[in-house]
C-alpha cells in the first residue's frame, strides 16, 4: 500500500529543506526566473547603485591617495554588487520568504542544461557547477602564473613593469588560493559525500547552493582588483603594505573575506551532513576515508575561516572609515595582520592538503585491489593534521614580530605535524607494498601525490627549523616548498578525483590515451618546473622581484620553458573533456573500475535522491580480494544493488581505444 | 511490499526513513546551533586577540591615550537589550515547553524588539564616539567590535523573528494545535529550531558580557 501525499505531510517540511514539488508559475519558468543572467544583471546594477551610495554618503570624508577613488564607494559598490548577484540568483529568496512566515514553496526543479545556471539545490548539481567554478580559477590562475614565468625569462628584457609584475603575482597567488580551499572539497565533496554516506540528501542544500554562488562572486571581486589597480601585497596581503596600497586592497580583502563565507558555510553543510546522514550501520569505523578527509577540512573550514574573516573586515575598516589595526603610527600593529592571518592561514594549508590525502586513500585501494592499509590510523592521522594545524602558525613570524625565545616551541610543533603526516604515509606505502598494481590514470596522479608531497614534505620539515627558515625566508625555496605541496599534492589528488569519478558524474567515459599525456606531460613538467626553484632559491633568488642575477638566468628559463609546457598538459585534459564528455560521448560502465565504494552502488545517471532506498551498511568499502568479504550494504531493492565481484573490460574509459 | 509515503519533492519513503530523515533533520539542527557557536567563538577570540595584543603592544603609547572611553550609557543600554531579548528567549521557551504558545509568541516579539533598538543603538553610538576611528588601538578595536555586534544582533533578531513569523505558520498548517503537542514533523522541527536558537543566544550572552567589560569596564 502507498500512502498519498494529500494524506499525509509528514516530511513535507522537514525546514523546508528538502526540495520542493514542480509548481508551473509563469514568473516561475524560463528566461523571466532566476538564473546566471539575472545573477549578472542584479550584481551589475547593484554595483552601480552601491558605488553611487558610497559617493553620496561618504562626500566630503577623504579619498584613496592618489586614487581619485573613495574607498568607501568602492567598498559599498562590492558589496551591493555581490547582494545583487545573490538576489539576482536567487539565493535570497528563501531567507526573505521566511521573514514573512513563508517558505519558498514555488522553487521550481529544472531540467536540461539550464538547472546548471541556476540556484539548484542537488548536490549533484553543485558538485558540477563547482567543477566549472574551480577550473575557472584554476586556469584564470594558470594564466597568470605563465605570464609570470614570461617576465622571468631574461633578468633585463622586461615585459611588464616592476609594479605590474607584483600585481600579476598577487592575482595569480590569491586566485589559486582561493582556489586550492574549494577544489576538493567544492566539487567532490558535494558531489560524493552524500553518496558515500549513503544519504538521500544534505543536511542544508540552499546553504550548499549558496556556497557556490559565493565562491563564484568571490572569484568576480577579487578579479575586480586589477581594473582597480591591483594589489602589491602578495596572497598573505601583509601590512603596511596593505594599508599603503591603492583600491584593489579593498578587493582583496573584500574578496577574501566573500570567499570565506563560501568556505565557512560549504564546510558547515558537509560537516553537519556528515554527523547526521550517515545511512544506518555506517558506524565512524565504516566512513570512507575520503569523507574523513572532508570532515576534518570541514572542521577546519569553519573554524579557521571565522578569524580570516575578522582579519579581513579589519583591514576594509582601515581601508575605508580610516580605523588604525594594523597601523603602527596610530596605536596598531601591522603584526596584527601576520598573526590573524596566519592563524587562518596555516590551517588553510591543510584545508588543501588533507582532501588530497582523502582522495588518493579512496582511490588507492581499488587499483591495488588490497584493503586500505591500516583505516584507523588514516583517519587518526587526518584528525591529528587538523588539530595540530592550529597550533603552528607562529612558523611564518620566525622572521618578524615573534619573541626569539619561542620559536624552538613553534619549530616543536611544526615538526610534531610531520608525524601525523607520516601516519597518512604510512598508510599508502603499506596499501602499495606487494601489490599488484594497476597503473590506470587516477592511479598514476595519487602515485604522483606520494613523489611530490614526498619532496614538498621533507623540504617543510627543513623549513621548520628556524636556522634554514631564517636563511631561505622569502626566496624561491619557500615557494618550490609550497608548489611541491598544494600543487603536487592537492592538485594531483584533484585530477585523480578527476579521472576516477568523472565517469560516475558525467555517466560518461574519459579517454585513456589523453588522460596518460595528460598525466606525463603534468609529472614531468611540474618537476622540471618546481625542483630547479630549490636550487635558485638556496642561490638567493628572492620571490615577488621581477629581475634576478645573471648567472641564474639559464635555471629559470629551464623552469620557464617547463612551466609553458606544463600549462600545455591542461590543454591536453580540456581536450579530453571537450571530446569525450561533449563532442564525442561515450556512456560509461557502470562500475568502471570496480570499486566497492558506496557511491558505485547506485545507478548511473545517479537518481534524483541518490538510493531509491536508504541503504543498511554492513561493512566498510575496502574488502578488496577477501574471499567471503561481507556484502557492503543492504540496499532494501535488488534492482539497485550491484555485484561486488563484478568485472569489467573496458574500465572507465572510450572503449573505441 | 513495503508501505512507502511520498513527500512532496516526489521522494517515496518507507515509515523507517520518514523517521530517520526526521531524526536526521533534528539532529541537524541541534548540531548546527552547536556548530554556529563554535564558528561565532573563533571570530569572536579574533577580536579578544586583537584587543589584547595591541594593548599589549601598546605601539606609540596610543592603545587608549587619556583613558578614553566609549560612551558608557550606550554600552550599558546595549547591553542590558541583549541580555533582556535572551532572557525572553529562555522564557518563551520555557513557556511553550507548558504549552504557552502564545506566551512564546509575546516574548519573541519582546525580544525582536530588544534587538532591533540594540541594533539602532549600536549604529547611534558611532555618532557619540569621542574618538576618531584611527586615533588609537582601543578606538580601531572599538570600531571593530561595534560593527561585528551589529552583525551578531541582526544574525540573532532575524532568527527569532524568522521563528516567530513560523510559529504562526505552524499553527495554520497543522489545524490549530499547538506546536508542543504536535508530533508533526513540521512542528518538531520547529521546537528544535527554537531550542538551537535559545542555546546559542545564551552563547551571546556570555560574549557579550565579555565585550562589555572589555570595552566598556577595563
Amino acid at each position: 500500500m502507498t500512502i498519498s501525499a494529500e494524506s499525509h505531510t509528514e516530511l513535507g517540511d522537514i525546514g523546508s529543506v528538502a526540495p520542493v514539488a514542480i509548481k508551473e508559475s509563469r514568473w516561475g519558468q524560463g528566461w523571466l526566473s532566476q538564473h546566471l543572467g539575472t545573477a549578472i544583471v542584479g550584481g551589475f546594477l547593484g554595483y552601480i547603485f552601491g558605488h553611487w551610495l558610497g559617493n553620496y554618503l561618504a562626500s566630503g570624508y577623504p579619498y584613496i591617495a592618489n586614487s581619485g577613488q573613495s574607498s568607501i564607494a568602492d567598498l559599498l559598490a562590492l558589496l551591493f554588487m555581490v547582494l545583487g548577484w545573490m538576489l539576482g540568483i536567487g539565493a535570497l529568496n528563501y531567507p526573505l520568504m521566511k521573514l514573512v512566515g513563508r517558505e519558498a514553496s514555488h522553487e521550481v526543479e529544472y531540467t536540461g542544461w539550464s538547472k546548471y545556471f541556476r540556484f539548484n539545490l542537488d548536490h549533484k548539481i553543485v558538485g558540477l557547477q563547482y567543477v566549472v567554478g574551480v577550473l575557472l580559477f584554476f586556469f584564470t590562475g594558470g594564466l597568470l602564473a605563465m605570464a609570470i614565468r614570461t617576465e622571468l625569462l631574461n633578468p633585463t628584457v622586461h615585459v611588464f613593469s616592476a609594479d605590474t609584475y607584483i600585481k600579476i603575482v598577487s592575482e595569480h597567488g590569491t586566485i589559486m588560493m582561493m582556489m586550492a580551499t574549494s577544489v576538493v572539497v567544492g566539487p567532490l565533496g558535494n558531489y560524493f559525500v552524500p553518496l558515500m554516506i549513503g544519504a538521500r540528501r544534505m543536511a542544508f542544500p540552499r546553504i550548499e547552493a549558496f556556497s557556490f554562488w559565493t565562491f563564484l562572486i568571490g572569484y568576480v571581486v577579487i578579479f575586480s582588483a586589477l581594473p582597480y589597480g591591483g594589489f602589491p601585497t602578495g596572497w598573505t596581503g601583509y601590512a603596511p603594505l596593505q594599508t599603503q596600497a591603492g583600491p584593489g586592497m579593498i578587493s582583496y580583502l573584500f574578496g577574501f573575506a566573500i570567499i570565506g563565507i563560501g568556505m565557512m558555510t560549504a564546510g558547515f553543510n558537509l560537516m553537519i551532513t556528515v554527523i547526521n546522514y550517515r545511512a544506518p550501520g555506517m558506524t565512524w569505523s565504516r566512513v570512507p576515508v575520503f569523507v574523513w578527509g572532508i570532515i576534518s577540512t570541514a572542521a577546519l573550514l569553519t573554524l579557521a575561516t571565522p578569524v580570516l574573516f575578522s582579519a579581513g573586515l579589519f583591514g576594509i575598516l582601515d581601508k575605508t572609515v580610516q580605523t588604525a589595526f594594523y597601523v603602527n603610527e596610530h596605536g596598531g600593529s601591522s603584526f596584527l595582520w601576520e598573526n590573524l592571518f596566519w592563524f587562518f592561514g596555516h590551517p588553510e594549508v591543510y584545508i588543501m592538503a588533507l582532501p588530497g590525502f582523502g582522495i588518493v586513500g579512496e582511490i588507492i585501494p581499488v587499483f591495488t585491489r588490497k584493503p586500505l592499509f591500516g583505516y584507523r590510523v588514516a583517519a587518526a592521522g587526518m584528525i591529528g593534521v587538523a588539530l595540530l594545524s592550529f597550533f603552528v602558525w607562529q612558523h611564518h613570524l620566525f622572521q618578524s614580530g615573534i619573541d626569539p625565545d619561542m620559536r624552538p616551541l613553534f619549530m616543536l610543533t611544526t615538526e610534531l605535524i610531520s608525524i601525523p603526516t607520516g601516519f597518512i604515509f604510512l598508510v599508502g606505502m603499506g596499501t602499495l607494498y606487494k601489490a599488484k598494481i594497476r597503473y590506470e590514470v587516477p592511479m598514476l596522479f595519487c602515485m604522483a601525490v606520494y613523489f611530490n608531497f614526498l619532496i614538498g614534505g621533507v623540504s617543510g620539515v627543513f623549513l621548520s627549523d628556524v636556522p634554514v627558515n631564517v636563511t631561505v625566508h622569502g626566496g624561491f625555496f619557500v615557494l618550490s616548498h609550497f608548489h611541491y605541496t598544494i600543487m603536487g599534492g592537492l592538485i594531483f589528488a584533484f585530477f585523480a578525483g578527476l579521472y576516477f569519478w568523472l565517469p560516475k558524474m558525467t555517466g560518461r567515459s574519459m579517454s585513456k590515451k589523453l588522460g596518460l599525456w595528460h598525466f606525463w606531460m603534468m609529472f614531468v613538467f611540474f618537476n622540471l618546473t618546481f625542483f630547479p626553484m630549490f636550487i635558485i632559491g638556496l642561490l638567493g633568488q628572492p620571490r615577488r622581484v621581477f629581475t634576478y642575477a645573471h648567472n641564474l638566468q639559464g635555471l629559470n628559463d629551464f623552469s620557464s620553458i617547463s612551466a609553458f609546457l606544463l600549462g600545455a598538459s591542461f590543454l591536453i585534459f580540456l581536450a579530453n573533456v571537450m571530446w569525450t564528455q561533449f563532442i564525442n560521448p561515450k556512456p560509461s560502465p557502470a562500475n568502471p573500475w570496480d570499486s566497492l565504494g558506496l557511491e558505485w552502488q547506485t545507478a548511473t545517471p545517479i537518481p534524483r535522491h541518490n538510493f531509491d532506498r536508504i541503504p543498511v551498511i554492513m561493512t566498510d568499502p575496502y574488502h578488496y580480494s577477501e574471499v567471503g568479504a561481507p556484502k557492503l550494504a543492504d540496499f532494501g531493492d535488488d534492482e539497485s544493488e550491484m555485484s561486488h565481484t563484478s568485472t569489467s573490460s573496458t574500465a572507465g574509459y572510450d572503449s573505441a581505444e | 511490499m513495503t508501505d512507502t509515503i511520498k513527500d512532496a519533492s516526489g521522494m517515496s519513503n518507507t515509515p523507517e526513513e520518514v523517521e530517520f530523515e526526521l531524526r536526521a533533520h533534528i539532529g541537524s539542527i541541534w548540531s548546527g546551533g552547536r556548530l554556529f557557536i563554535a564558528m561565532y567563538t573563533f571570530m569572536v577570540a579574533s577580536l579578544v586577540f586583537s584587543y589584547f595584543y595591541l594593548r599589549s603592544s601598546n605601539n606609540g603609547l596610543l592603545w587608549r591615550p587619556d583613558h578614553v572611553t566609549a560612551p558608557t550609557a550606550f554600552g550599558w543600554a546595549i547591553y542590558t537589550l541583549v541580555l533582556l531579548a535572551a532572557l525572553m528567549a529562555f522564557v518563551g521557551r520555557s513557556r511553550l515547553r507548558s504549552g504557552g504558545v502564545l506566551d512564546w509568541q509575546v516574548a519573541s516579539w519582546i525580544g525582536v524588539l530588544a534587538g532591533l533598538v540594540a541594533i539602532f543603538l549600536q549604529i547611534w553610538e558611532f555618532t557619540a564616539v569621542p574618538f576618531y576611528p584611527g586615533s588609537s588601538g582601543y578606538a580601531s578595536t572599538f570600531i571593530g567590535y561595534s560593527v561585528m555586534n551589529i552583525g551578531t544582533l541582526a544574525i540573532v533578531t532575524y532568527w527569532l523573528e524568522t521563528n516567530l513569523a513560523r510559529s504562526y505558520r505552524l499553527s495554520k498548517e497543522i489545524g490549530g494545535v499547538r506546536p508542543l503537542f504536535s508530533m508533526d514533523a513540521s512542528a518538531q522541527s520547529f521546537r528544535a529550531n527554537v531550542a538551537s536558537m535559545t542555546y546559542f543566544m545564551g552563547f551571546i550572552v556570555l560574549a557579550s558580557t565579555l565585550l562589555f567589560a572589555m570595552f566598556y569596564l577595563l
